[in-house]
């Protein structure tokens, strides 16, 4: 936190202005923008991953399932070898047996028993014939399980397959076969057969040949082994690979493997096809595919889990990056000066408020020590006691303390102090922050209130004065008035009387009433003197807009308001014209009603819930006045009013409420309604009070509009 | 003795003791004087407030009093017809100067400054019943010229009309389509109701009215 707070005001010091925060806040904004980009450059990426490795995946299923098919197809050619192998030898051993068929009956007759039992015994053979060398018939047998094959056509027919087998017979001087042929039969079907023949001799000398037709369909089925052929296809096939005889199908829909073996017989070459179902292969076709697979898988959730990891890295770096840019805005808009320093009162970090309000650049203040740039130098001791208080590990009050501070053109500010203590990450104190701000201003507003107020209380006191002075001056002008009258008619009478002659006593006495009308006089003029000397100020008469006698004392006014749960509603009817016064005498009469509408009101009279707890100040022009026909619409006066809601005034007060020195109040003096009627009288204007709707009392006072003024100089203004 | 023997004062002000005083200082000139405490006192009891007066008088008025001020009542005063004949004094405190200064200015006879020295209160008093006199005698002398012209017939004031515009008898005669004798008969009757002896005196009191 520390060395970022440092770093963060060295790279502020390059550029303190504020072009350079908004370069900061566009760099993350760009920053943004290219995490955008790389978010979207990563979706193809990790599409082509994960094709790469699903082809992967696919490539080895493939060849773990041609390894398979490959095993198979090998088996299956063993198997096809095997087989071929089997019927080889089990045609070896049928010769070998009619060879010997005929060794043991030589006649014709004696031959047909033997013949039948092995007919019955070879379920492969279809018939046996005996011919002689003239290929004429001896002796024949049929098998008995097949007694129809010659029904349809005549043996003779295949006579020329017989002739075939016996020339290579003769040529090979031993078995030789005969091509296979189709045999129709009469059921419409047939029969794929092929001829042995076997030539016999004697002594060198040829006997004849022993011809054996071979059922093909019924070689495959006989001369097999069942086990090796369950669940396949076997069957004899010609080069093209139409089918001669077959002994089982594997069902067609079925993919198949299948593997060929030659079967070479003397004179004759079969091809035996062996089908075999090709086995459905699973998904992991073994243990390899299943490996790779599911490394594979564990490869792309380490993968999955790294990419999510570094988005939430991202989202938390970019997050980290926009706090940092609204802090730094933050830091930059405060008009508070931020202030870090270390425990030995060196700075660590301003932030630009600070460096405006004492003049100085960021680098120069950042790493600056004691005494401090911007103190000012006659208050360097009490500032050092100040550093050595707070070092010794005092409190520092929360409020925070007054200061003053010197700008770098010399001048010194006051400023207020809010520090608190530095707590790195380990609980230790490094040092101390602090928040400066400038009282300059309020200062400078505090000292306009408080001379504006002074102004205001000034003048009411003057008024005050000067009111008392004229009701003084006014009862104490009546008894003199009296006195002057009785004086004067006095001497009127001596005068007037009898001629006295020499009468000392009656000049005696018409000296003394002479001296005292002169005293009387004399007293006259003192207290006109007193009078003078308090109203010597000039009677200012100006145009006024009539919301400016509000302005000037709404501040008194919403304090004492505010003091007594009273709200202050003002009201200035619109198009009031200006009213030509003296504006600070009518601010006094204003203030004395106010207040005095504040006092009817005291707390919890009317109860705040009523909604009447309201002072209402209303301005409005007096429209057509009976006493003055023919002014039209063009108002000549305006009306002020003034409206508590308290609980009005009793008769007796009423009655007395202008009289000198008659107050209820018990600080009051009793001069400020007498004050207030005296400057309204003095515009020409009048005050009246009635009561007030629902309750209170409405005082109400008119002032010229400055308008009608100028047309006419002064008049008086009735009620 | 006194210019005005039957001359009326009003005397209004709130102070008892002032207005004795006053009343006394008056009466020691030969001035009677009538007392009212407050402005309605004065509206309500005063026949000068009802109708014109018909001896001189003036009104004292003191410009600062509860209810109705002196300056209130001046500008209902100010409205009557017979004002002028009825002079307004007002008797001010020194703080109310710059008020009776302006009700001067708009129309009141003058103003006194309390205390009033000597007789001068008195002397202005006297001045203002002068005026009044003098503006009852014109009212008086209007009065009966109305009253002549009143009594004269529409022939008689066509007739007159002519006269006073210089005419003489026979044009006079040609213009109104009457014979001359007729004209000179009327003539001789106009000048008697009118108290006059020839054309000129005629004229002459027509124009001063």
């Amino acid at each position: 936190m520390r060395s970022w707070l440092g770093g963060r005001a060295q790279g502020l010091g390059h550029s303190p202005d504020t072009a350079s925060h908004r370069d900061g806040l566009s760099v993350v904004s760009r920053k943004h923008q290219g995490g955008g980009f790389v978010k979207s450059h990563r979706w193809p990426l990790w599409g082509a991953l994960l094709l790469l490795v699903a082809a992967l995946l696919a490539v080895l299923v493939f060849l773990a399932a041609e390894y398979e098919v490959g095993r198979d197809q090998a088996a299956l050619d063993q198997d096809a070898t095997t087989v071929v192998g089997e019927i080889r030898s089990a045609l070896l051993r049928n010769v070998q047996t009619l060879q010997s068929l005929n060794a043991f009956s030589p006649t014709p007759t004696g031959w047909d028993p033997p013949a039948a039992e092995l007919l019955a015994q070879r379920r492969e053979l279809v018939r046996l014939e005996w011919r002689d060398p003239a290929m004429q018939v001896l002796a024949q047998r049929l098998s008995p399980y097949r007694p129809d094959v010659f029904d349809l056509l005549p043996r003779s027919q295949a006579l020329p397959e017989v002739r075939q087998a016996c020339d290579a017979a003769l040529r090979l001087s031993g078995p030789a076969y005969s091509a296979s042929y189709f045999w129709p039969k009469r059921d419409g079907r047939g029969l794929e057969v092929m001829e042995l023949c076997l030539p016999l001799s004697e002594a060198g000398e040829s006997r004849g040949f022993l011809i054996a037709t071979y059922s093909l369909p019924a070689m495959l089925a006989e001369l097999t082994d069942a086990a090796t052929l369950r669940g396949r296809g076997l069957s004899f096939v010609e080069s093209d690979g139409a089918r001669l005889a077959v002994h089982s199908v594997v069902p067609l829909q079925r993919r198949t493997l299948s593997a060929h073996a030659l079967l070479d017989l003397p004179g004759h070459t079969l091809l035996l096809q062996l089908e075999s179902p090709r086995r459905a292969l699973g998904l992991f076709p073994n243990v390899l595919t299943g490996v790779v697979g599911a490394l594979s898988l564990a490869l792309l959730a380490v993968l999955a889990l790294l990419a999510r990891d570094m988005r939430r890295r991202q989202r938390a770096e970019q997050r980290a990056a926009d706090a940092l840019a609204f802090r730094k805005a933050m830091e930059d808009s405060l008009v508070t000066g931020l202030r870090a320093r270390d425990m030995s009162g060196r700075i660590t970090y301003v932030n630009p408020a600070f460096c405006q309000m004492v003049g100085l650049s960021a680098e120069q203040l950042v790493g600056s020590g004691l005494p401090a740039p911007w103190w000012p130098p006659e208050l360097v001791d009490e500032y050092q006691q100040r550093q050595a208080v707070r070092l010794a590990g005092q409190t520092l009050p929360r409020e925070g303390y007054e200061s003053v501070f010197r700008r770098s053109d010399g001048t010194r500010f006051p400023v207020l102090i809010i520090e608190a203590p530095l707590i790195d990450a380990q609980g230790v104190q490094t040092g101390y922050m602090s928040a400066i701000i400038d009282l300059t201003e309020q200062r400078r507003i505090e000292e306009l209130n408080r001379a504006s107020q002074d102004k205001l209380q000034a003048t009411a006191r003057l008024a005050t004065v000067g009111e008392m002075a004229s009701l003084i001056s006014h009862e104490l002008n009546q008894p003199l008035a009296a006195i002057a009258s009785y004086a004067s008619g006095t001497l009127n009478l001596l005068q007037q009387g009898p001629d006295r002659g020499e009468d000392p006593v009656g000049d005696d006495i018409e000296r003394a009433i002479r001296r005292i009308a002169e005293q009387a006089e004399r007293a006259g003029r003192v207290i006109r003197g007193v009078a003078d000397f308090v109203r010597r100020r000039d009677q200012v008469r100006e145009a006024v807009e009539p919301h400016l006698l509000i302005e000037g004392i709404s501040t008194l006014l919403t304090l004492q308001a505010k003091k007594r749960g009273i709200r202050l509603q003002v009201e200035i009817a619109p198009g009031t014209p200006r009213v030509w016064c003296d504006r600070t005498m009518v601010e006094q009469v204003l203030l004395n009603l106010a207040r005095n509408g504040m006092q009817a009101m005291p707390l919890g009279d009317p109860g705040t819930a009523s909604g009447l707890r309201v002072l209402r100040i209303a301005i409005a022009p007096v429209m057509g006045e009976a006493h003055e026909p023919g002014t039209g619409r063009c108002a000549r006066w305006v009306r002020v009013d003034v409206i508590d809601h308290g609980q009005g005034l009793p008769p007796e007060v009423a009655q007395r409420l202008f009289t000198p020195f008659f107050t209820t109040k018990a600080e009051g003096m009793g001069l400020g309604l007498s004050l207030c009627r005296t400057v309204v009288e003095q515009h020409g204007g009048a005050l009246h009070f009635e009561p007030a709707l629902p309750r209170g009392t409405r005082f109400s006072f008119t002032l010229p509009v400055a308008e009608a003024h100028a047309a006419q100089p002064l008049e008086a203004h009735a009620a | 003795m006194t210019e005005f023997p039957d001359a009326k004062i009003y005397l209004v002000d709130d102070d008892a003791g002032v207005r004795e005083a006053l009343a006394w200082l008056l009466r020691t000139r030969r001035l009677i004087s009538d007392g009212f405490d407050s402005a309605e006192d004065f509206l309500a009891g005063a026949a000068v407030a009802r109708q014109a007066p018909d001896v001189p008088c003036c009104v004292l008025l003191d410009v600062r009093m509860p209810g109705m001020s002196g300056l209130a009542l001046f500008e209902k005063l100010r409205l009557l017809p017979w004002q002028a004949a009825m002079p307004i004094i007002f008797l001010s405190g020194h703080a109310d100067v710059a008020t009776a200064v302006a009700a001067v200015k708009r129309g009141a006879f003058d103003f006194c400054e309390k205390p009033f020295s000597d007789n001068a209160l008195v002397d202005r008093v006297e001045q203002a019943l002068r005026q009044s006199a003098a503006q009852l005698a014109e009212r008086a002398v209007r009065h009966e010229l109305q009253q002549r012209l009143d009594s004269l017939t529409e022939r008689e004031r066509d007739v007159m009309n002519l006269v006073v515009a210089g005419l003489p008898n026979k044009l006079v005669a040609d213009q109104l389509q009457i014979s001359v004798r007729t004209v000179e008969v009327h003539r001789s009757r106009v000048f008697d109701k009118m108290g006059v002896k020839s054309a000129v005196e005629l004229a002459n009191r027509l124009r001063d009215a």
